[in-house]
């Protein structure tokens, strides 16, 4: 019990996000902006990432604390600190962790230089979870019920997922106009493990009551899905789990389907809207499948002593667990991917390049671009969304730099700052935001940070 | 030139980065001084026996007893989490009888650990509640981790003739305060 108590601690306080992107998202001077848009305006000639180190991005952030408000070492009583967080969230607050490391990943230019089409292909390592704030059980862990009679405990409250997968991938996109290019790309996923438990409903109240002292009446919707752990959460294990998952994230796990879709479309020379919708697909859990289901209605009123000679009242204690048993299934189950869009506008201005040649119809001969984003990513409850802004700027011909400013459900004055720096065919780029959060770590709500090396080398788009 | 800028550009702005980025001490070794201190409460029993089920065949029923299984205290959660547990009772009492009810705690061997008794004077008219609050604590909590069961021995004391037409109850709601710590 002890150790449920602990796990769910520590689920609550890792602090943790949502996979918004907003530095990376149409930054093409980096490859890796393919991955939020397949149809981004990205060109090359040919481009590799320099393998484990072309893309590593974490994200984590949390709605309504920050690590902080739990573990700051300021000589506050844990359980004090516990308390206060848990009064000050809603069930509606959230954590979330979104971590991510390319394993590969590189693309080419088909066909001749007057083609306009390109592939680009890799593999990638996901870690995810999500989970909102288990308000009322929280409640209930920490006070019980004396002080809350007539309150109706939701345990809808409880909404947790948490996966590992791999990722491989193949996208193209093409100019099919001079001012259009448009993008798809296929993925396999394979999971490695995966613990959902994010359809729980139920209640529980206790209220006075004339026939006994309480009317109590638990009903309990709950359910657990798994796949992949039960070997870990066995007590006789004594394997290396590290090594395990490992293994398993190449392609020993679940497998599953998904595609991204996108768009680049310039309507004028100097004005160019974007689209995608990333991650649609699913992941059929099959192997290692475990269900834990914790479902019934009891209403507890004591134990009723009858009084007649050979009726001996019943175990209410044998009752309630046969009213609400803890079952465990072992049926396969799906689960969805968090599909994610985003979107773009963008106008350009101070063109660098002689007027009478604009040939190609793209934007990166614009010194200055500004814009705005919107990205919307689908969640166990309402969907998360993030408006952003943007300013981007060519330094040099080799330095490219992205500002952005925020708005989401994690904070108001989210500040980020993208270079992406090209050192003869080697790029270098670093992403991070919530920029005025760096002067305490700490009591920052969400963060993000991604970068990144690759080798490109340049579509000259001339014969030789 | 130019990549001198830009390294020097890049070689100001990373570093800056990370020094002005600091984090306020954190000591995530906090979660072991967790400690839960919830307060539940619960049912525990009741009864409402009619006045004619003290009378069988026209023959006065003068002792009955009941042994519901009570092993929740048992349970390895309760065993190491609760620290004290208040049982609340009342009885009202609407026959015009008067009765002892005995409460006997059972071991798994059926042997008594303990025992509290009720005196319930008969009813005259006007409302007479027996209320009694019996706390459980160290070595008395002891006692109750180790019920199984709970006899409940009620008693008619002598009085007016019952029949299968007396009128009124003997009714018993009782429940439990638990005060658990979970560290």
């Amino acid at each position: 019990m002890k150790k449920i108590i602990l796990l769910f601690v520590l689920f609550v306080s890792v602090e943790c996000i949502s996979q918004n992107k907003q530095i990376l998202y149409n930054f093409t001077s980096v490859p890796q902006s393919l991955m939020t848009n397949p149809g981004s305006d990205v060109k090359y000639k040919w481009y590799f990432g320099i393998p484990l180190l072309s893309g590593i991005s974490a994200n984590v952030g949390s709605s309504g604390f920050s690590a902080y408000d739990l573990f700051a070492n300021d000589g506050v009583d844990f359980n004090v600190k516990l308390r206060n967080v848990v009064f000050s969230t809603t069930r509606k607050d959230k954590a979330t962790i979104n971590e991510q490391i390319e394993l590969f990943n590189g693309g080419f230019k088909v066909g001749d230089w007057q083609s306009n089409s390109y592939i680009s292909f890799g593999m990638y390592q996901e870690f995810d979870f999500l989970s909102y704030m288990p308000k009322d059980l929280a409640i209930l862990a920490l006070d019980g019920n004396r002080d809350y009679l007539g309150k109706v405990f939701n345990l809808g409250d409880l909404n947790v997922k948490a996966e590992m997968l791999s990722v491989l991938h193949i996208g193209y996109h093409k100019n099919i106009k001079n001012n259009l290019i448009v993008g798809l790309r296929g993925k396999i996923y394979s999971s490695a493990f995966n613990a959902t438990s994010t359809k729980n409903s139920g209640y529980i109240y206790t209220i006075p009551s004339t026939n006994g002292i309480y009317e109590q009446v638990i009903s309990s919707n709950l359910e657990l899905n798994t796949s992949g752990i039960s070997k870990y959460i066995d007590e006789d294990y004594s394997g290396d789990v590290v090594r395990d998952i490992k293994q398993k994230v190449f392609f020993g796990g679940d497998l599953g389907l998904g595609f991204d879709a996108g768009l680049t479309y310039y309507p004028k020379k100097n004005i160019q809207f974007t689209a995608s919708l990333v991650d649609v697909g699913f992941i059929r859990h099959t192997k290692d499948v475990e269900t834990f289901t914790f479902k019934g209605y009891y209403k507890y009123d004591g134990i009723n002593p009858k009084f007649t000679n050979g009726n001996a009242a019943g175990n209410v204690y044998q009752e309630f667990k046969d009213a609400i048993p803890l079952d465990t299934l072992y049926t396969k189950y799906t689960t969805w991917r968090p599909a994610k869009f985003n979107s773009s506008i963008q106008y350009s201005f101070d063109d660098s390049r002689s007027k009478d040649c604009n040939c190609d119809g793209t934007d990166s001969g614009y010194r200055n671009a500004v814009g705005a984003q919107l990205f919307i990513m689908s969640t166990p409850r309402t969907p998360f969304m993030a408006f952003t802004t943007y300013y981007r700027r060519n330094i040099f011909n080799n330095l490219q730099m992205k500002a952005t400013y925020t708005l989401d459900s994690y904070s108001y004055k989210n500040i980020g700052l993208g270079l992406s720096a090209q050192l003869g065919k080697l790029n270098l780029y670093v992403l991070a935001d919530n920029l005025l959060e760096y002067h305490d770590l700490a009591k920052a709500n969400s963060l993000s940070f991604q970068f990144g090396l690759n080798v490109i080398f340049k579509d000259s788009d001339e014969p030789y | 030139m130019r990549p001198l800028v830009f390294h020097r550009i890049l070689g100001i702005l990373i570093p800056v980065l990370f020094f002005f980025s600091c984090t306020s001490d954190l000591d995530f070794n906090q979660v072991n001084d967790l400690k839960l201190e919830p307060v539940f409460v619960s049912n525990l029993a009741h009864f409402d026996v009619p006045a004619n089920q003290f009378v069988t065949n026209g023959v006065e029923q003068v002792v009955t007893v009941d042994t519901p299984t009570i092993d929740i205290f048992n349970d390895a959660f309760f065993k190491d989490n609760l620290v004290r547990a208040d049982f609340f009772f009342e009885i009202n009492n609407t026959i015009n009888r008067a009765y002892t009810l005995d409460l006997v705690y059972l071991d798994k061997n059926n042997q008594a650990l303990y025992s509290t008794n009720f005196a319930i004077p008969a009813y005259t008219g006007v409302e007479n509640l027996v209320t009694k609050t019996d706390v459980f604590a160290n070595a008395k909590l002891d006692l109750l981790k180790r019920t199984t069961k709970i006899a409940f021995i009620l008693k008619m004391l002598p009085g007016p003739i019952l029949s299968e037409s007396s009128t009124g109850s003997l009714k018993l709601r009782s429940g439990v305060t638990a005060y658990l710590v979970v560290e």
